[in-house]
């Protein structure tokens, strides 16, 4: 076979890895901005022939909603796929009367369920005002007016128009997405379509339609059921952030909260929509096989079109406020047993982002500190990771992991200020920052090689402020020091200014019964034949004995030693404490004279 | 090679004189012209080289990054697995890939790959298993070394063994927190029933049983060159990437070729069923067993279920459950052909408790409407025009085209398949439509299954509903009959006991 040269690789790679990013790494695209303000990012690319990933990005997100319209940016990204004066309608005359009336019963049954339906509720009538099922004979006339009119404008609509449009002309994963910070829209066509392109988004910026308002909203709730009410940690989720963030709004979610889903009227939507998605705010990004040229020419005769039309909008006002000490969450769910411990970290573009990052990567995978501690070597985790994320206004720094067997979060949690103490105290060794940096630099390549990653690193670094982001954050990472790290993570990840979220399982206070399977398992490999005779004996000793009051006393003793047993031996002393416990009921009920059969139901 | 490409593109440069100015921007789109968009699809004969083995390689290089992947791509999966061993086939892919090699401890070479930055991964699947390696070219040499001694020699290390059998352990508790993993699972059991290979589950006593010898067994018999194809891309010359190859798998022995897949024999009863589940939304699959992928109307079937639910937004289920109701965010329908025997059709939606009766009706109505009144013929255009314009894109990154060809001569596809695709898509009539609706789709011998509270479900939207028109319950649909799978227990699948 072939002779390996794992030997080999040792200093070169050390040396040879940043010095080849440094030259790659240097992504330039042809700025171009029109005479209304609206940025052009133009990337020609023949790698994937006939192809243009092509969308434009909004740096508008839920961060920039208040209590009450939450929920609308995202609201807002799905209407603009219900057409335009244009799109999606037979009758463009009649459908505006329609639009109208629809927008007065609106307008009349909103007021109505804030004033009566809202009071019903907290007067404790009714639980939910806006459920169709505690409509007042007020709101059932109205809403049979409503439907009346949906049914007769339905016959002029001409269903997601826009959709098939670009779906016979070969545009495909045409989508969307919100964020806290943006909203971006995306679609790849063929190279001969990039004027349809500009055709169909410079119509949906000058005149949306918002048509069918009201279906979509019921789309949007369907959505939230299915993306945070039925999974198993979503709703859980939803609130921790709630906590986590204070003041800040990222301190709600960018799907919004019910309430406010059910509530938007169209004038609020129309506002928002021409405050922030005007042309000067908006930036377009083409990615692919196209002309230069003539992209310019096409962008400018399309979305020139564009008007200014309202004053710039505020940059966000409210700030986040330090956490002032440890917040605790605990929900039950039908989930695995989880725990996360969560920080504050910095702002997008924040010279300790990449300090965070680079931290996050010594700790994670098969290499990372995390796995071969709390996976590896102690066997208390089924999973353990850290992530960081900076945003447009404030960051986050997480740790999350998963018990393995019947190890508590308490042990994971412990675990994890441990690790947290070691990049405290002892500065990382050169080899194992190095690791990180070549990984970070070939992953910058991995993320560039394909137009649609290219497009949306384009697109949402311009929306943050630069898309020369993308050439000096590498650099960046290349300059973090072992003394970075030490003092980020001294500076950030304290105990006083934390929060710490537990999910246990619903129903899971129903102790499971422990095997002596389950105890050689959480032992390490070496200490199973030294403890596993020890603990046979003495299920033998507990079984031959009959004085509760002894039984007692040792868990007594068990529940004091508790918190200096080490890890790896949780699960054996919970499993002989179990086991007493049981011998105890045992002979407590042959004390009533029942019997009882032993199990966990 | 590539010259193919560059001609294509050089081919469509397209005339600027047809730009529109501010003045002339037409009304509708439709009034737009575009230039013809030429576009040859590659013959995979032109990628296609053999070590002096016999082994295929497909080859195609671009210097646009200094990064090289290589995938080896193996017939063998889980329908290989021995019974009561559900689960071995993705262990074994993992533990190639974690449990070390013949040189190397699992934490050293996890150590080295991860400082020369190289991404390795190996997974066995249902019917084919793949090694890859992406690694920076300056050190493929190494990183490849490393990497043929892991899928070659494989450690198979115990205790990293024992890490991720833990782990999956715990991974099948969590089985029944997802009510869309249980409607996957259990419309699978229905479908091809619980012990086929498309369907079957790991289980507590599967995992646990599955030892280091059923794993050397099984890597002997995928991961030898009888059963192998290779995929190159990425910053190469092709000479000397065959040269290296060629000296790479020198000595590599060829072993026994992987069996073809088994026929399923399991029949089902049609009707409703449902498993409860206490969630605000309800997760519903309707399903039946389709199609072969040879099927000689097979195009005409994919252009049906397009027109149904399977073109997004452009379809007729998600354009009523979703657009027109507000029911659901997320409503459609797939066909899954199978290569080896028919495959399976389903539609889906999620949507609240109540109104699953009534989604449930607005999509037979779509089955009935497609089978007894002729599509429009813009429908029909729509949906042709995107298939045939979106199909350059099967062949836009390298790696996804080398990985098409491997597939299609590995299951014997026609070699002009592609040469004539765009034509046979253009060739499907409204008729064709309708005709292959009647014979391809059976709501009537179908499976509805429903997961969510099935009192509540049961009994529709009758509350809140002021429309009676609208009023659906779950009794409309065969007969108000309907069976309750047993709750399982998730580590076992065995039903649970009443308690």
């Amino acid at each position: 076979m072939r002779v390996l040269r794992t030997a080999a690789i040792s200093a070169a790679a050390i040396m040879m890895i940043p010095a080849s990013t440094a030259i790659a790494q240097n992504v330039q695209p042809i700025e171009y901005t029109l005479d209304n303000g609206m940025k052009f990012l133009l990337m020609p690319r023949d790698e994937q022939p006939n192809i243009i990933t092509a969308g434009w990005i909004a740096p508008v997100g839920s961060v920039n909603e208040r209590p009450g319209i939450t929920g609308v940016s995202h609201l807002l990204e799905h209407l603009l796929f219900k057409g335009t004066d244009l799109i999606g309608t037979s009758d463009p005359e009649l459908d505006e009367q329609y639009r109208e009336q629809l927008t007065e019963v609106r307008e009349k049954m909103r007021a109505y369920t804030l004033d009566v339906q809202y009071k019903r509720m907290y007067a404790g009538e009714i639980e939910n005002p806006w459920d169709p099922a505690n409509d007042t004979d007020e709101l059932r006339a109205l809403r049979a007016q409503m439907t009346e009119l949906q049914e007769l404008q339905s016959k002029i609509t001409i269903k997601n128009e826009f959709d098939s449009i670009y779906t016979g002309n070969g545009g495909s994963g045409m989508n969307a997405g919100t964020s806290n910070d943006f909203t971006v829209f995306y679609i790849n066509v063929p190279s001969n379509k990039l004027e349809l392109w500009a055709w169909m988004e410079s119509d949906r910026l000058m005149d949306p339609s918002m048509r069918e308002l009201d279906a979509e909203r019921f789309v949007v709730i369907e959505e939230r059921r299915q993306r945070l009410e039925a999974t198993a940690t979503g709703k859980l989720d939803e609130q921790f952030d709630s906590m986590f963030w204070v003041a800040s709004p990222y301190n709600w979610p960018v799907i919004g909260w019910m309430s406010d889903l059910m509530a938007y009227t169209e004038d609020e939507i129309f506002e928002y929509f021409e405050t922030y998605y005007q042309p000067a705010n908006l930036v377009g990004v083409i990615v692919g096989d196209f002309e230069v040229e003539e992209a310019k020419q096409l962008v400018d005769s399309y979305f020139g079109r564009l008007e200014n039309k309202r004053p710039k909008a505020d940059p966000v006002v409210t700030y986040a406020v330090p956490l002032l000490g440890e917040v605790r969450f605990s929900g039950e769910c039908d989930c695995q047993d989880q725990v996360e411990v969560r920080y504050r970290s910095v702002p997008y573009g924040h010279p300790d982002e990449a300090v965070f990052d680079v931290m996050a990567d010594l700790l994670n995978g098969r290499t990372g500190r995390l796995y071969k501690s709390l996976v590896e070597e102690q066997g208390i985790a089924a999973s353990a990771s850290a992530s960081h994320r900076s945003q447009h206004y404030a960051g986050s720094f997480s740790f999350n992991a998963r018990p393995k067997g019947n190890v508590d979060l308490a042990t994971l949690e412990e675990a994890w200020y441990v690790e947290l103490d070691r990049l405290k105290t002892e500065p990382v060794s050169d080899r194992e920052l190095q690791k990180v940096k070549n990984g970070q630099a070939a992953d910058t390549f991995r993320g560039l090689m394909d137009n649609s990653s290219l497009f949306f690193q384009l697109a949402i670094t311009e929306g943050y402020g630069g898309y020369e982001y993308l050439n000096e954050h590498p650099k960046r990472i290349a300059a973090v020091t072992a003394e970075d790290i030490m003092r980020v993570a001294n500076e950030y990840l304290r105990a006083d200014a934390r929060a710490v979220a537990s999910y246990t399982r619903k129903g899971g206070t129903e102790e499971v019964m422990l095997t002596l399977d389950d105890v050689r398992a959480s032992l390490p490999e070496e200490m199973v034949e030294m403890v596993i005779p020890g603990m046979e004996s003495g299920l033998i000793e507990i079984a031959a004995t009959t004085d509760v009051a002894s039984l007692q006393k040792q868990i007594e003793d068990m529940e004091a030693q508790k918190d200096m047993v080490p890890p790896q031996f949780q699960t054996a002393m919970k499993f002989m404490k179990q086991q007493i416990e049981r011998r105890i009921a045992e002979l407590e009920s042959e004390a009533d004279g029942s019997t009882q059969e032993g199990g966990a139901q | 090679m590539r010259s193919v490409l560059t001609t294509t593109f050089a081919a469509l440069i397209v005339g600027v004189g047809s730009l529109a100015s501010a003045g002339d921007i037409p009304s509708h789109p439709s009034e737009l012209s575009f230039d013809e968009l030429v576009f040859t699809p590659p013959l995979a004969s032109e990628f296609r080289h053999e070590l002096s083995s016999g082994v295929p390689v497909f080859m195609a290089s671009s210097d646009e990054f200094p990064l090289v992947t290589i995938t080896l791509s193996f017939k063998g999966g889980e329908y290989m697995e021995p019974e009561g061993k559900a689960g071995l086939a993705a262990m074994t892919g993992a533990m190639i890939r974690t449990g070390g090699s013949a040189t190397m401890s699992p934490s050293d070479l996890d150590e080295e790959f991860d400082f020369m930055a190289a991404n390795v991964s190996v997974s066995v699947g249902d019917r084919t298993a793949s090694a890859s390696i992406n690694a920076l070219t300056s050190n493929l040499d190494d990183a490849f070394g490393l990497f043929m001694d892991m899928v070659r020699n494989p450690r198979f290390d115990s205790e990293r063994l024992e890490v991720l059998r833990g782990q999956q352990l715990e991974a099948i508790k969590t089985r029944d927190d997802d009510g869309l993993g249980i409607a996957i699972r259990e419309m699978g059991f229905l479908m091809w029933g619980e012990d086929f290979f498309e369907a079957r589950q790991p289980t507590k006593a599967s995992l646990e049983g599955i030892t280091v010898e059923d794993m050397k067994a099984l890597h002997a018999r995928i991961f030898n060159p009888s059963n192998l194809m290779v995929s190159v891309t990425g910053d190469f010359e092709e000479s000397e990437m065959l040269a290296f190859l060629e000296d790479a798998f020198d000595d590599w022995t060829p072993g026994e070729a992987s069996p073809d897949v088994p026929v399923p024999t399991h029949t089902f009863e049609p009707g409703v069923y449902y498993y409860e589940k206490d969630q605000p939304q309800t997760q519903v699959l309707i399903g039946h067993r389709s199609f072969e992928r040879d099927d000689p109307n097979a195009i005409a079937i994919m252009v049906m279920n397009d027109i149904l639910g399977g073109s997004g937004f452009t379809s007729r289920i998600t354009n009523s459950v979703r657009t027109r109701e507000g029911l659901a965010y997320t409503a459609g329908s797939v066909m899954r052909p199978r290569v080896e025997y028919p495959g399976v059709f389903m539609a889906y939606f999620f949507t609240k408790v109540p109104t699953t009766a009534l989604a449930t009706r607005l999509v037979f109505d779509e089955f009935k409407t497609i089978e007894t009144e002729l599509a429009t013929p813009d429908e029909v255009e729509t949906i042709a025009n995107n298939i045939i314009e979106t199909f350059p894109r099967r062949f836009e990154s390298k790696a996804a085209m080398m990985g098409l060809f491997i597939s299609d001569e590995r299951t014997g596809r026609a070699p002009d398949y592609w040469q004539t695709y765009r034509d046979r898509v253009r060739s499907v009539t409204p008729e064709d439509v309708q005709r292959v609706a009647k014979a391809y789709l059976h709501p009537d011998e179908a499976v509805i299954l429903v997961v969510g509270p099935w009192e509540q479900v049961k009994k529709g939207n009758a509350e809140s509903e002021a429309d009676a028109s609208r009023v659906a319950t779950m009794d409309e649909f065969f007969g108000g009959k309907a069976t309750e799978i047993p709750q399982r227990d998730p580590e076992t699948l065995e039903p649970k006991s009443e308690d």
